[in-house]
């Protein structure tokens, strides 16, 4: 597994779509953090991460897109198929490496933290429980997003399914109250408020893992249907 | 050694391979040979772990490749049809990524590389990205991913497609070399190439199995009457008349009427006899003069054709 979140994480680098993702999150983060922020001359480091979700919905396909769809268009997918590593070993190995980025991502963050800091004391505790949460969102994000391009060949068709679900999902409260717990966007709003709350985490941490597994039973289904 | 026992596979309703059973030995070079759609590729497929089968057993030394699929894949080395790569790794990148993914152990991994890339004659490009190579070098770097690691068996789909004569004699050679130390199984529509290079011939139709066999019994199984190509300038039209006067000769046939009006015939005899003294000698008695002659050998195309139209009808 170590080989392929190795290549992953390096064709991330070799192809602009690593720099992209974080270029584009950091530039709006950047408006975010002046518009929510500094310009309320406020030090709630946290508060950016309520945009920063919103923009995670719309360039986590950035990440996610080609994963799978892409091996399959090339034919590569030829090669790590019957290669002796199983199909659970290489979704969770993409999966690994597009959370590395994401990773990457938050650690760069930190320089708002820290320009906050030059100016007062904003809460370190409040502000890693906000990233917390925010990984775990974006994981969720990441592995639906897997999921989708496992289903098709096609980077954009895989692109738009996955945006098109994070909006659906997203709205989806608006409609009825019945859906409030859907919204993966709307869970992860309680973490900037400082507090880990067990049902979000866990809601988190499954809907990853039924993704994961659900790309991983779609992989291995189509090799007996192919 | 590898053991294929009444396999099939459907899609739906549609069979692509039914019941084919066959088994290859340590350090045999197997031509896979059929029509397109025959079949050739989903057979490889099933070999390779690509896809699964939908009734029936593989084994690869021994390990079925349902049950024990890591042990099974660890001793094939495979190249895809159509030979995709990673286009974004250099091809050095490209064949340590392999070796990696077939587990080749760490400390021994950059050595076997560098074999490997030297063995596929690939060292002068060994830094170049994938896409940037040329169709002939691709295909050594697809050669590359699949001999890295020391698998057993090589599986080769079409390996020289798309190449040109220069390259194919040099992979061509290079399957033959490693058919000394490998178990080979290609696949291919080209038959002068099975012929050359294998020394067993599994010929598949609409997804079933037309023969096995090597390529001169195969072309001995199916060798017609005794035929001469003769082209002769026959002003006088006397050549139907030889039939009668050279009693072995069965049929002769018109092919084709060149433009300097000499003709071109099909004679046919019995078996097991050659007319080509006869011909010469009556022929000349009658004044019909023999511009070019030559005995028609049964090749393995005449072989394959036989056979596929065989389980046509």
């Amino acid at each position: 597994m170590w080989a392929i979140i190795k290549k992953e994480f390096k064709s991330y680098f070799s192809s602009p779509v690593g720099y992209v993702f974080i270029g584009l999150f950091l530039i709006m983060f950047s408006i975010f953090f002046y518009t929510d922020v500094f310009y309320y001359q406020s030090t709630n480091f946290e508060y950016i991460f309520y945009s920063g979700a919103t923009i995670l919905t719309f360039i986590t396909p950035i990440l996610t897109m080609r994963t799978l769809a892409e091996e399959r268009k090339s034919g590569t997918e030829q090669l790590l198929l019957t290669a002796p590593i199983s199909i659970t070993k290489i979704v969770l190995g993409k999966f690994i490496s597009a959370t590395l980025i994401v990773v990457i991502t938050e650690l760069c963050t930190f320089m708002y933290f820290g320009i906050l800091s030059f100016f007062g004391t904003p809460h370190l505790t409040t502000a890693l429980i906000t990233l917390l949460g925010f990984l775990l969102l974006a994981m969720s994000y990441i592995s639906f997003g897997l999921l989708a391009s496992s289903i098709t060949e096609n980077q954009i068709v895989a692109g738009v399914i996955t945006i098109g679900f994070f909006i659906l999902t997203w709205f989806l409260p608006n409609f009825s109250d019945i859906f409030t717990n859907f919204s993966l966007i709307n869970i992860f709003a309680n973490f900037p408020s400082g507090q880990i709350d067990i049902a979000d985490t866990v809601t988190f941490v499954t809907f990853t893992i039924m993704c994961i597994l659900l790309a991983i039973i779609v992989m291995q289904r189509r090799k007996s249907v192919r | 050694m590898i053991e294929v026992k009444n396999v099939t596979k459907k899609y739906g309703k549609a069979v692509a391979v039914e019941d084919i059973s066959f088994s290859i030995n340590d350090g045999e070079i197997v031509g896979l040979l059929g029509p397109n759609g025959a079949g050739k590729s989903t057979t490889m497929n099933i070999l390779t772990g690509y896809i699964e089968q939908t009734s029936g057993e593989v084994t690869i030394e021994g390990y079925n490749t349902l049950k024990k699929p890591k042990k099974a894949k660890m001793q094939i080395g495979y190249m895809p049809e159509g030979v995709p790569l990673y286009t974004d790794l250099t091809v050095k990148e490209f064949v340590t990524y392999m070796a990696e993914l077939k587990q080749v152990d760490r400390k021994v991994r950059k050595e076997k590389v560098e074999k490997v890339i030297e063995q596929t004659g690939l060292k002068e490009v060994e830094n170049k990205l994938t896409k940037n190579l040329s169709r002939g070098y691709k295909q050594r770097v697809s050669m590359a991913g699949a001999l890295v690691g020391e698998p057993k068996v090589l599986i080769l789909d079409e390996p020289t497609v798309g190449l040109d004569p220069k390259q194919i004699t040099e992979i061509r050679n290079l399957i033959k070399e490693l058919g000394k130390t490998h178990t080979v199984i290609l696949s291919s529509h080209i038959l002068s190439e099975v012929s050359q290079i294998c020394n067993k011939v599994i010929i598949i139709n609409k997804g079933k199995i037309v023969a096995i066999d090597t390529p001169e019994n195969l072309e001995n199984k199916v060798s017609n009457n005794n035929c001469i190509y003769i082209t002769v300038e026959d002003t006088e039209g006397k050549i139907e008349t030889m039939k009668d006067k050279i009693k072995e000769i069965k049929n002769i046939q018109l092919l084709q009427e060149n433009e300097d009006k000499t003709k071109q015939y099909l004679i046919e005899a019995d078996k097991d006899v050659d007319l080509r003294k006869k011909i010469f000698s009556e022929f000349a008695k009658e004044n019909i003069a023999i511009f070019e002659m030559k005995k028609a050998d049964t090749t393995l195309e005449d072989a394959f054709m036989k056979l596929i139209e065989g389980g046509n009808k």
